[in-house]
């Protein structure tokens, strides 16, 4: 009895003397603690190169970090791994002075051998199937890299590249780790998801602790870390990062209200369900604004012939359709916007007229044609390009007698209420006498149609943008792989299409921003006129996050955790 | 030999221990209903299935109502405008101004409120669209689905079981080998397999038939077996062989007196089957495999449940799989009772 008496009191003693020592640490400091986030999936790679799914590059943003970043509020480029710039006055020379106390976090020092070995070794390397070489070859040659000294690269440009300083927000992976496998040709297959954690080495605020397939990945601060608070204290804040793979975006929301997860992206639909448990979970919804991903549909205007059945990929019928382009601006005027924001999202969401979004900021230009949804515009368009009516509006012909009535495929996983979208167009097209057979496939399936396969009649499908308009040339360009209604044109096959070729040559090559922006909004212009893809609509990003956290700025551009080394648990 | 010669007494007398089964007959004459509900869809439902108006997106059920201002009325429905509330939540404004009395056997319909008033017995879905029109045009699909899938399989399986008993030898072991090749595969792995081998551009009646035959498909097998059983000590019976000696074809001996024996088992089994084909089809259907939108299925209705959201803030939308669960419990209880029923040795 005495025993456990003193047992008790040396319990009771301990406890008090913890909490005293805690509430004295937290009173100065907002070091420790940790952030537990949900993916959807494993990473596939740790090796930033070579990776090309976004649920691995979500986990090396910890990791790897790029000479330049763009302010997350203003969307300017500012200076991150590399302190400040110089460019020659013709444009081609930029000379990046990198700082001086960048250590990789196993301590060797960073400079610019790094710089030139990520580039040259690397990116430029033509054995490794790097997803950033098509974006830093300009002019159809890649970037002259050098190292100065120690602290100070020059890139040397073919021609002038107005995107170029944005491009610099490429990651540099360290030279000293990665050389050997570069010599042995087996850069391909390092760092893959079997890489022991402390082998992973980068510049970034964390470090890869522990990774359990399928389970969760665990990142720790990164001691050597090179930013500093405003108080000069060694950032990250936060002790710890993890990432729990939750697949399921439901089970992410329920582990999110049970308080098992930290943050949570909400959709429209989901708000009404959360936005009450605010107080009583002690988290706060913020809505950062229009995203980036674009929803829409296309049609297939491919002219070409399929070599194995030397056939047009196109029935000629359809294509005389598809190719029409006031078939086209009747279905624009058909899609019924506003109810698909309010169906699908609780009426959060905008509708997009234009390629850009409307976050893009300087670049996205608002007065693009705007198709409003009016069925007996629609009807009226049709008939004037020669489409009749049997039967009333219930059925449409084309001038020829076709009736008309083709294939619109989609995506079954769901992706953004997009499968519950293209069957909301559906019915909207059967309004003005379309027969549309809604079909949905694989992703895979559907990616494979568009690339290869070409057998397909109309798409609702998305991509996701951003601030340069440059990076969708790929979309863009004629003779782009992803100008999904004709790809990959030996020469442009309709005017417009040679300006838009014409307007993406100039816009790299100019460098007055204000000159640039007349190029770009005449290029959204251009889109919204002859409505190769008819958008749809954007929806809002927001992101519910537990009130504890300090310094949380979340925007649409990095989302909610975007400076992730300034975050700290408010004690 | 006594039992064989007085097959027909044995189905009369199966039928009358049924008829005394009062559970089994309120699951007859549930499925009646049902199956009356669905021919009739047409007739019972207020709407047609693709008839939406997004002005009632996930509109709650509509209280039918008799009282207005302190006298009765002939029933009606109040007007409802949408608003979302503080949380963007859809709240629906009941507008006590405007009436729209309920109209009987007019257009056709059973019963019907006049435009721009809507009557959602059983609530809206996210299109507006009515679910208790939905509910009885996809009982249409998913009852009829099971009968035909069952048909064919039932077809199939007594022919192959019949031929594989009745001759045995090597065309026996084919066919069995065949059979176990279908039961090896896991039912549903065998169903998304034959599904994607589907030209993905069928419209909807292809897509029903070829769910159909897919469904046929996988479930010929288990009974083929069985009935290769009983016709292998069949084709041993004296009336076999007599026949046999006498000349008649062999097709004619296996249509004629060796699969009429069977009939007591493949029935209870058709009973218990179909049920399970119910269940496969909402199985595929829920996966977005089965029927396609706009035409519904009590599967792919159920579909639009499969989030958090929906079940919370429009629990109506969950009905469908009530039914599922009424049609495969009645289907169920009928079999059992039936084979029970022509069990012989149950009986004595």
């Amino acid at each position: 009895m005495p025993r456990n008496k003193v047992q008790l009191l040396f319990v009771l003693c301990s406890l008090c003397i913890c909490s005293a020592v805690q509430g004295a640490y937290a009173a100065t400091s907002r070091f420790g603690g940790s952030l537990v986030l949900a993916t959807s999936s494993d990473p596939k790679t740790f090796n930033d190169i070579v990776s090309t799914d976004v649920n691995s590059a979500t986990v090396t943003s910890l990791i790897f970090e790029g000479l330049t970043t763009a302010d997350p509020f203003t969307l300017k480029v500012i200076p991150n791994l590399a302190k400040s710039w110089d460019v020659s006055p013709d444009g081609l020379q930029w000379t990046f002075h990198l700082r001086e106390d960048v250590r990789w976090s196993d301590g060797v020092s960073f400079g610019a051998d790094d710089v030139v070995f990520t580039f040259n070794g690397l990116i430029y390397n033509p054995d490794i199937p790097s997803s950033s070489k098509d974006v830093l070859t300009v002019d159809g040659k890649p970037l002259k890299v050098e190292k100065i000294d120690e602290h100070t690269v020059c890139f040397t440009l073919p021609v002038k590249f107005a995107p170029f300083l944005r491009a610099m927000g490429q990651t540099i992976l360290p030279q000293h780790c990665l050389f050997q496998a570069v010599k042995q040709k087996k850069f391909s297959f390092t760092w893959g998801i079997d890489t022991p954690p402390e082998q992973i080495v980068g510049t970034g605020p964390f470090m890869l602790s522990e990774y359990h397939p399928g389970e969760r990945l665990i990142f720790k601060r990164n001691p050597r870390y090179w930013k500093r608070s405003p108080q000069g204290e060694a950032l990250p804040y936060l002790d710890q990062v993890i990432y729990l793979i939750i697949p399921d975006a439901q089970a992410q929301l329920l582990k999110f209200i049970d308080g098992e997860l930290d943050a949570a992206s909400v959709s429209g639909s989901e708000y009404p369900l959360l936005k009450p448990l605010e107080e009583q979970k002690n988290f706060h919804i913020h809505e950062a604004g229009a995203n980036y991903d674009s929803n829409f549909v296309t049609f297939n205007q491919n002219v070409s012939i399929n070599p194995k059945t030397r056939r047009p990929f196109v029935d000629p019928v359809k294509l005389s359709w598809f190719a029409n382009l006031k078939f086209r601006r009747a279905i624009a005027h058909a899609i019924d916007k506003r109810k698909i924001i309010e169906i699908l999202n609780n009426g959060f969401g905008q509708p997009q007229n234009g390629p850009m979004s409307p976050s893009s900021g300087f670049f996205y230009d608002p007065d693009v044609t705007v198709y409003d949804y009016n069925l007996e515009k629609a009807r009226m368009i049709l008939q004037q390009a020669g489409f009749k009516y049997r039967r009333g509006h219930e059925t449409l012909e084309d001038p020829s007698g076709h009736p008309v009535e083709f294939n619109l495929y989609t995506a079954n996983a769901n992706t953004a209420g997009r499968e519950q979208m293209a069957a909301i167009i559906r019915s909207d097209l059967g309004a003005i006498g379309m027969k549309v057979n809604l079909v949905p496939v694989e992703f895979n399936t559907l990616v494979n149609k568009l690339m290869s396969s070409f057998d397909w009649d109309m798409v609702m499908i998305g991509l996701s943008g951003g601030v340069e308009p440059h990076f969708g040339q790929n979309v863009w360009k004629s003779s782009g792989g992803l100008h999904l209604w004709a790809p990959r044109q030996d020469k442009p096959a309709t005017a417009w299409e040679a300006r838009m070729d014409e307007i993406y040559d100039l816009g790299a090559q100019e460098l007055d921003e204000n000159k640039r922006k007349v190029l770009y909004d005449e290029f959204q212009r251009i889109v919204a006129d002859q409505l190769p893809v008819i958008y749809t609509v954007l929806n809002i990003d927001m992101y519910a996050v537990r009130n504890k956290f300090g310094n949380l700025k979340p925007t649409v551009n990095g989302g909610a955790f975007h400076n992730i080394e300034e975050i700290y648990i408010k004690r | 030999m006594k039992k064989i010669f007085n097959h027909n007494s044995r189905i009369e007398q199966a039928f009358a221990s049924f008829h005394c089964n009062r559970l089994s007959m309120l699951c007859l004459w549930v499925l009646v209903i049902l199956y009356g509900l669905a021919i009739f869809a047409d007739f019972i439902c207020p709407y047609s299935y693709k008839d939406e108006d997004r002005d009632f997106s996930y509109c709650p059920p509509t209280a039918v109502e008799f009282w207005d201002h302190g006298r009765w009325e002939r029933p009606f429905v109040h007007g409802r405008a949408l608003t979302f509330n503080s949380v963007h939540r859809r709240v629906y404004v009941i507008d006590l101004s405007r009436k729209y009395p309920l109209h009987f056997l007019k257009g056709g319909r059973l019963f019907t409120v006049d435009a721009p008033g809507r009557f959602y017995l059983w609530g809206a879905d996210a299109r507006g669209r009515d679910l208790f029109s939905r509910v009885w045009y996809g009982a249409r699909i998913s009852l009829s689905i099971g009968l035909l899938g069952v048909a064919i399989s039932f077809i199939l399986g007594l022919l192959i079981g019949g031929i594989a008993g009745y001759y045995g030898g090597w065309v026996d072991r084919v066919l069995m080998r065949l059979c176990e090749m279908f039961m090896m595969i896991p039912g549903f792995y065998l169903m998304l397999a034959l599904r994607a081998a589907v030209p993905e551009n069928f419209n909807s009646v292809q897509v029903y038939v070829s769910v159909v035959v897919i469904l046929s498909l996988i479930g010929w097998a288990s009974l083929a077996r069985i009935i290769r059983g009983m016709a292998l000590s069949l084709r041993e019976r004296d009336f076999v062989l007599v026949a046999k000696s006498l000349g008649v074809p062999d097709i004619v001996i296996i249509l004629k007196h060796i699969l009429p024996q069977t009939v007591s088992y493949s029935m209870a089994t058709l009973m218990l089957t179909v049920s399970s084909y119910i269940l496969a089809e909402a199985g595929l259907s829920v996966v977005g495999l089965g029927i396609q939108d706009p035409v519904p299925s009590w599967g792919n209705l159920l579909s639009d449940a499969m989030g958090i959201v929906p079940v919370i803030f429009a629990p109506w939308i969950l009905l469908p799989g009530l039914f599922i669960f009424i049609a495969v419990m009645c289907f169920n209880v009928i079999g059992d009772t039936l084979r029970d029923a022509l069990d012989p040795m149950f009986r004595d």
